[in-house]
């Protein structure tokens, strides 16, 4: 197979209508290397571009949130995948992405630990799903960056004997990269740092031949918000907190393009944001209750681009309600660099300047629909 | 009193010549190899010898003892060891007021030191577990350089220089893409530190070389001296003017390791230092020129192949596998055709 290099000196994308105090920006050079061609329908957005269902429950949380309910969760799912795929049967909803001899990688989220993580009952069921239609446990991979954030996390108690639990670093060191891929990544020099590189994790790039995509809904001090996009792209690459430093962001243009590096772009077939929790202040990290709140809700789609530009207006609204200073807002004057404590403390401070500008950015790389007028939500209520 | 200065000077001067001779790795070679100043007592001569160091520099008025106990024991007066110049401890240094998210580790290096003056001589004061890097760091250097060790570090220090002595002994030109022309001074010093810590390859010259992608000598109009008041700042400027895409080499997968390249026409002689303190995982190294697969000699790790080797683009790219302390990796030069 031909090596296809691609070298980008992108002029910035136009300004999302609807964005508020965006402004054109330069996109850095940058060059994308891979081996892998796009599949003939790419996973993101796939067959459904646009289209997002949203199933909500009350009982999913037991009253203080600390509880879920697995039953209710199976439900919440049961009518999200027949309301996507339009399917009468659940295995027939599912078939629609997977087939028996698929290798099925299930990217969680397992950052937001204790509180906000792709919750096992959740990863239980897609395991559960997958398995009703013909998957063996031990073509089912589990997978996260960090070892550590997956100890945690604990999903092994909640899983069929055989499901694989994957991590491509044992913690966030950066002197574990046996588990990158050298001839995939994305190469730009952010911020004059030596290594300029982000590989894809090889599992993703060698061995699965479909992603199931479970983020969390989470405020993101650098993104604005961390969902469909940015789980599955800083989840499935190396070296990446390098692009959010002293303040700056080069997420805007980062978390798309990793999205669109082939083949992560066409293996990720299925997001499913698990919103039973959420946080809206001081993430991607939930390790005290101070900032969770609780949405009560899953997303389901294929197009992550319009998930997550649900997911912005999710976050940003919880914030206005709580008083706190919106994700849009560009303004130095909420910035304290580097200050976590000050950032823990007050919701109102941030440590780098918010970019959820990068979910429109990556609709312009073609993985979605980020226009609110273009998206079609159906909402049912469990 | 005169006469006691001259006695005593003498004899420094006499010790430091032998130092010097015994410092030559053999008659056929000028590699050096480090030694370690010994203060132990002639009791722990076993240890030293199951940890396979057979010389070692001792207290002049002990060499006599410890060459009885049938070890090569070279006189060095605790004096003459303060008259060497004192190197930093290697590893990476704590900073947490820079610390971050993207924030580059601070390594302590003394690499551009051994380039600088090749012909000093140097002693380490080290703490536990920093032995065998410094004794490999020397190496890669051919520093004459003296270590004083923790004693916990007794067995891996013997462990490095037993493997250090295994290796290739012939010196190879350093390979550069930045010439200096050296005035001396600390801020270029510091300078070619900074270099040294980006990878960022230089060679010492008396005059401009037509070879090097870019030459530089402080204050001349292209230069002025002010240009080295920031040296990581002027590290990073030179590295935008040769571009990566030109630079000879590149480490991808990390940024605690220090790499020097030496070679002549026909092959290259990579020497990788690992400042972290830490295994290594999947390096991935890329060096400008078409080389055939290396051949790794990894510390700790005999028998290690390059994982992902590839010719293409006018580059040679592979992945070191697991490493700690040192490597030294040997290509060949020839490979042409595009290989994956």
């Amino acid at each position: 197979m031909e090596r296809r290099d691609f070298v980008k000196l992108l002029a910035a994308a136009p300004i999302a209508p609807g964005v508020r105090s965006e402004k054109p920006r330069q996109i850095p050079r940058h060059k994308i290397v891979t081996n892998y061609k796009p599949a003939a329908v790419p996973g993101m957005p796939g067959p459904y571009p646009g289209k997002v269902i949203k199933v909500k429950s009350a009982k999913c949380l037991s009253e203080n949130g600390e509880q879920i309910d697995a039953g209710v969760v199976r439900e919440m799912m049961e009518r999200g995948m027949l309301a996507l795929t339009g399917e009468k049967k659940l295995v027939d909803a599912w078939r629609r992405f997977i087939k028996p001899d698929d290798v099925v990688g299930i990217k969680v989220n397992a950052g937001g630990r204790p509180w906000v993580i792709s919750s096992p009952p959740v990863v239980a069921e897609v395991v559960r799903n997958l398995m009703e239609i013909g998957v063996k446990p031990q073509q089912i991979y589990i997978y996260e960056r960090f070892q550590n954030q997956l100890n945690e996390a604990n999903y092994a108690p909640h899983l069929p004997e055989g499901v694989n639990i994957f991590a491509a670093e044992g913690a966030n060191r950066r002197l574990d990269n046996s588990n990158y891929d050298p001839l995939t990544y994305v190469e730009s020099d952010l911020f004059g740092e030596e290594d300029t590189r982000s590989n894809m994790i090889r599992l993703i790039s060698e061995k699965l031949t479909k992603i199931i995509n479970i983020p969390n809904i989470k405020d993101h001090g650098a993104t604005g918000a961390t969902g469909c996009l940015k789980n599955i792209a800083y989840g499935g690459f190396s070296n990446v907190a390098r692009t959010h430093f002293q303040g700056v962001s080069h997420t805007y243009w980062f978390v798309g393009t990793l999205a669109s590096v082939e083949p992560i772009r066409s293996r990720t077939v299925l997001q499913i944001m698990d919103g039973l929790r959420g946080v809206w202040h001081a993430g991607p990290f939930a390790e005290t209750l101070k900032y969770v709140f609780y949405p009560r809700q899953m997303l389901f789609g294929t197009d992550p681009v319009a998930i997550d530009r649900l997911l912005l207006d999710i976050i940003d609204d919880e914030r206005k309600a709580r008083g706190a200073s919106s994700i849009w807002d560009r303004s130095e004057k909420y910035l304290k660099i580097d200050d976590v404590r000050a950032r823990d403390a007050d919701p109102d401070v941030n440590i780098i300047i918010r970019e959820p500008g990068h979910v429109k950015y990556a609709s312009t790389l073609g993985l979605g629909v980020a226009d609110l007028n273009r998206i079609r939500v159906k909402e049912i209520e469990v | 009193m005169r006469s006691l200065l001259f006695v005593l000077i003498c004899v420094i001067a006499i010790s430091h010549s032998e130092i010097a001779q015994r410092l030559q790795r053999d008659d056929s070679s000028s590699r050096r190899s480090p030694i370690i100043y010994w203060t132990q007592g002639v009791e722990s001569a076993e240890a030293l010898k199951k940890a396979g160091i057979e010389q070692i520099c001792v207290s002049p008025d002990k060499v006599d003892s410890w060459r009885a106990a049938g070890l090569n024991a070279i006189p060095a007066s605790p004096p003459e060891i303060e008259q060497r110049e004192k190197l930093l401890v290697p590893g990476i240094a704590r900073r947490p007021n820079i610390a971050g998210a993207t924030s580059r580790p601070w390594i302590d290096a003394n690499g551009w030191r051994f380039i600088r003056n090749p012909s000093g001589k140097f002693y380490y004061e080290l703490p536990a577990g920093k032995a065998a890097l410094a004794a490999a760091e020397a190496f890669v250097y051919n520093g004459e350089a003296i270590l004083k060790i923790d004693q916990a570090d007794l067995e891996e220090s013997g462990k490095m220089l037993n493997f250090l002595r295994s290796l290739p002994q012939e010196n190879l030109p350093p390979i550069a893409d930045i010439a200096i022309i050296d005035d001396g001074s600390p801020s270029t010093g510091e300078v070619m530190n900074l270099l040294s810590r980006r990878n960022l390859l230089f060679r010492i010259v008396k005059t401009q070389s037509p070879r090097a992608l870019v030459n530089i000598k402080f204050g001349t109009k292209e230069y002025p001296a002010s240009a080295a008041a920031d040296p990581s700042a002027f590290a990073q400027k030179l590295r935008r003017r040769i571009t990566d895409e030109r630079r000879t080499l590149r480490i991808y997968g990390n940024e605690v390791v220090i790499c020097r390249l030496t070679g002549d026409g026909s092959r290259a002689r990579l020497q990788l230092l690992n400042y972290s303190g830490r295994e290594i995982d999947g390096m991935r190294v890329r060096l400008r020129g078409n080389y055939g697969k290396p051949e790794l000699k990894i510390f700790g790790y005999p028998n290690s192949e390059p994982d992902d080797y590839l010719v293409a683009g006018g580059a040679t790219e592979f992945t070191v596998p697991k490493m700690r302390s040192y490597a030294m990796l040997e290509l060949s030069r020839g490979i042409t055709k595009k290989t994956k």
